[in-house]
C-alpha cells in the first residue's frame, strides 16, 4: 500500500523577478512519518520552499498540498509546525509569555505550554526575557512554538544552525524524540552530517531544482558509490597507466594517491597491470564516497567532473 | 478575530515601549499645557504683549476650556505619539519577523490584522479615557489653586469631545499602522508618519491654507478636518470670527471617519498579499 504524503508539491515554481528563480518546478514528496532532510548549500532555495509550505508566500506557479490541505489554509496550519529561517519572538516578553501569545493566536490550550517548554528543556528559563536567550535556547523554543500545536507535521529549517557542538547534539536527540512521536520531519539543512545522522530520505536542491532524492545510501549509490583508492609508486607512472586503461574522467589525484571511479571487482586485474608495468602498490582498498563528496557532485561540479572521494579509515 | 485580539492584548499590556508613550503623552499634556501655561500666564514676564491679557487666556487651563485645550494640545503631541503606537504595533512584527511566527500559527492574515485593529481602537479608547481625565483633575486642581470659579461643559459637550479625541486618536494611530505594514520598517513608518504631520500638515498645509485651487485639497487631509473639529469647541474668551475653517465639524467627522476605514483596508489589502520573507 502506498504510503500517505505529508507533503506533495508539483511542478512549485517562486520567481522574485525576471532574473531571480528561487524555486524551479520543484516536485516534493515526504511520506508520512519519515524525518526528510532537505539538503542544499545557502541560497539554493531551501528557504523559499518551506515559506511557501507555510503559506508565507505565495507561488508564482505549480501547487502544493502540506498536511492534507492548501499551504497557508487553516486547515493545513492546524496539522503543521514551523520554524522558518530564524526563531523570531517578542524580545520584550519571557520565552513562556511569547509562548501564550502563540497559544493564542493558534487558539491552543496554555496547558500546552509546560509540556513543550519541558520538551525541549526550556522550563527553568522560560520566565526570562527571549532577548536574554542564548542562540541555542532561541532555536529551542522555536521548536517548542512548532510543537505547540501538537501538529503532525514539522517544518525545521537549519534547526541546529549557531548552535555549539553540545546543543547540535541535544537538537539532533530532539528530533529524534519528536519523530518517535510519529511526527513527520522535514528539516533542511546544509550540513550532511545532521541530515545523515537524522534523515530517513534527503532530497537535494541547488539553484531552486531538486536534483536527486532518496535514502543516504540511494544516493551514494546513484553517484557512483564506491571507488577505489591505490597508493603506489611512481604516481605519475601509474596515472599515466591506468589512464590508458580506463576512462581518463574516472581517474583522478587526490592526497597522494589515485582515486578510480570503477567497480571494486575491478581491483586485482588493474593491480596485476599496475605491477606488472613496473609500479609498486602499497594500498590498494575500497573507498566509500560521503554524503559530502554525493552533495558536492550532485550541487557544485559540472557534468563530466567526478569527485574524488574522501578515503574511508 | 477574537484569538488575535486576545494574543495582541498579551503583547500590548506587556511593551513597555507603548506605556512610555503614553507616559510621554500625559507628561506633555499636563506639565506644557497646563502647568507650565498656569504658572507663566499667573506670572507674566514684563514684556508679554497679547491682544488678550494674561489673566484671561490664564482661563484656558480651566475646566470651562477643558475641550478645546485639550484637543489643541493632542492635535500635535498627541497626533505624533499615536502615529509612533500604531508604526511600532505592525513595523516591528517586520523588524523582529514575528509577523511570520504568527501567521505560522492558525489565524488567516485577515485576522490577524483585524485583532490588531480591534486592539488599537480599545487601546485608542482607553488612552482617551486616561487623558480627559487627567486633564480635566488637573484642570480642578489648577483653578481650586488659583481661587477662582470656572463652571464644567455640559455632559453632551463632554461626550462630543471625547469622542473627538477618540477618533482624532484613532485616525493617526490607523496611518501609523498602515505606514508600518507598507513601508516594514519602524524607522521608515515612523519617520515618513511624522514628516507628513509636521512638515506636511503643520507647515506646508498651514502655509497653503489660502491658496486658491490648493485650499481645495487642503479640504482632505486629516489634520485640516481634524482642525475643523477641534475648532467647533471654542475657548470661552475667542472671538467666533477669530479664525476660519477650511471645513465645518460634521464634514471634518465624516472625512476623518472615511480615512480610518480607508487606511485599515488598505493595510489590510496589502497585508493580505503580500509574500513575507525575511530581512
Amino acid at each position: 500500500m502506498a504510503q500517505a504524503l505529508a507533503v506533495e508539491t508539483h511542478g512549485l515554481t517562486k520567481r522574485y523577478s525576471t532574473t531571480v528563480l528561487a524555486v524551479n518546478d520543484l516536485n516534493l514528496l515526504v511520506r508520512t512519518g519519515e524525518v526528510y532532510g532537505f539538503l542544499g548549500p545557502n541560497g539554493a532555495g531551501k528557504t523559499t520552499t518551506l515559506r511557501l509550505l507555510s503559506g508565507l508566500l505565495h507561488p508564482t506557479a505549480g501547487s502544493a498540498t502540506v498536511a492534507g490541505a492548501a499551504p497557508g489554509s487553516p486547515a493545513s496550519l492546524a496539522r503543521l509546525g514551523a520554524m522558518v529561517e530564524t526563531p523570531a519572538f517578542y524580545p520584550y516578553l519571557s520565552g513562556r509569555d511569547n509562548l501564550r501569545v502563540m497559544a493564542r493566536y493558534s487558539s491552543v490550550s496554555t496547558s500546552r505550554i509546560e509540556p513543550v517548554l519541558k520538551q525541549v528543556d526550556l522550563t527553568d528559563r522560560a520566565h526570562h526575557k527571549f532577548r536574554t536567550y542564548s542562540t541555542g535556547m532561541k532555536q529551542r523554543l522555536g521548536v517548542a512554538a512548532a510543537l505547540l500545536k501538537d501538529p503532525d507535521l514539522l517544518i525545521l529549517d537549519e534547526p541546529t544552525s549557531g548552535l555549539d557542538p553540545q546543543g547540535t547534539v541535544e537538537m539532533r536527540a530532539l528530533i529524534r524524540d519528536i519523530r518517535r512521536e510519529g511526527r513527520t520531519v522535514l528539516l533542511s539543512s546544509h550540513l550532511l552530517n545532521e541530515v545523515e545522522l537524522t534523515c530517513d530520505r534527503v532530497g537535494v536542491i541547488t539553484k531552486g531544482k531538486l536534483v536527486a532524492e532518496g535514502t543516504v545510501d540511494e544516493l551514494r549509490a546513484r553517484s557512483g558509490g564506491r571507488a577505489l583508492l591505490i597508493r603506489a609508486t611512481p604516481l605519475d607512472q601509474a596515472q599515466r597507466l591506468l589512464e590508458s586503461l580506463l576512462k581518463t574522467e574516472q581517474v583522478l589525484v587526490a592526497d597522494g594517491a589515485l582515486v578510480l571511479s570503477v567497480d571494486p571487482s575491478q581491483a586485482a586485474s588493474l593491480n596485476r597491470q599496475l605491477v606488472s608495468n613496473g609500479v609498486d602498490v602499497s594500498e590498494l582498498r575500497v573507498s566509500e564516497q560521503s554524503l559530502e563528496d554525493v552533495f558536492l557532485q550532485l550541487t557544485e561540479n559540472p557534468p563530466g567532473t567526478v569527485t574524488p572521494p574522501a578515503a574511508q579509515s | 478575530m477574537i484569538a488575535s485580539l486576545r494574543a495582541e492584548s498579551l503583547k500590548t499590556r506587556k511593551r513597555w515601549a507603548n506605556w512610555i508613550l503614553f507616559g510621554i503623552l500625559l507628561l506633555t499634556l499636563l506639565l506644557l499645557g497646563y502647568v507650565l501655561t498656569y504658572v507663566l500666564l499667573s506670572h507674566p514676564p514684563r514684556n508679554f504683549r497679547s491682544p488678550v491679557p494674561a489673566r484671561v487666556l490664564k482661563r484656558s487651563v480651566f475646566p470651562e476650556n477643558l475641550l478645546p485645550n485639550m484637543l489643541a494640545l493632542t492635535s500635535t503631541i498627541g497626533a505624533a505619539i499615536m502615529i509612533i503606537l500604531g508604526g511600532l504595533s505592525t513595523a516591528s512584527e517586520y523588524g523582529w519577523l514575528t509577523v511570520q511566527t504568527i501567521l505560522i500559527q492558525k489565524p488567516t492574515r485577515g485576522a490577524v490584522l483585524l485583532g490588531k485593529l480591534a486592539m488599537l481602537v480599545i487601546v485608542t479608547f482607553l488612552i482617551s479615557v486616561v487623558t480627559l481625565a487627567a486633564t480635566a483633575l488637573t484642570s480642578y486642581v489648577l483653578v481650586t489653586i488659583d481661587g477662582s470659579s470656572s463652571s464644567w461643559p455640559s455632559a453632551l459637550t463632554l461626550l462630543k469631545g471625547f469622542g473627538a479625541l477618540w477618533l482624532e486618536f484613532a485616525v493617526w494611530t490607523a496611518f501609523g499602522m498602515f505606514l508600518g505594514i507598507a513601508f516594514r520598517s519602524t524607522a521608515a513608518a515612523i519617520g515618513g508618519g511624522l514628516t507628513y504631520l509636521f512638515v506636511g500638515e503643520a507647515l506646508i498645509a498651514q502655509l497653503l491654507r489660502n491658496t486658491e485651487g490648493v485650499k481645495e485639497i487642503l479640504r482632505f487631509l486629516p489634520g485640516i478636518n481634524a482642525s475643523a473639529i477641534n475648532a467647533s469647541f471654542r475657548l470661552t474668551f475667542q472671538n467666533p470670527n477669530a479664525t476660519t475653517q477650511l471645513v465645518d465639524a460634521t464634514r471634518g467627522t465624516i472625512t476623518l471617519l472615511a480615512y480610518l476605514v480607508m487606511f485599515a483596508l488598505l493595510a489590510l489589502l496589502i497585508f493580505q498579499r503580500r509574500d513575507v520573507a525575511g530581512g
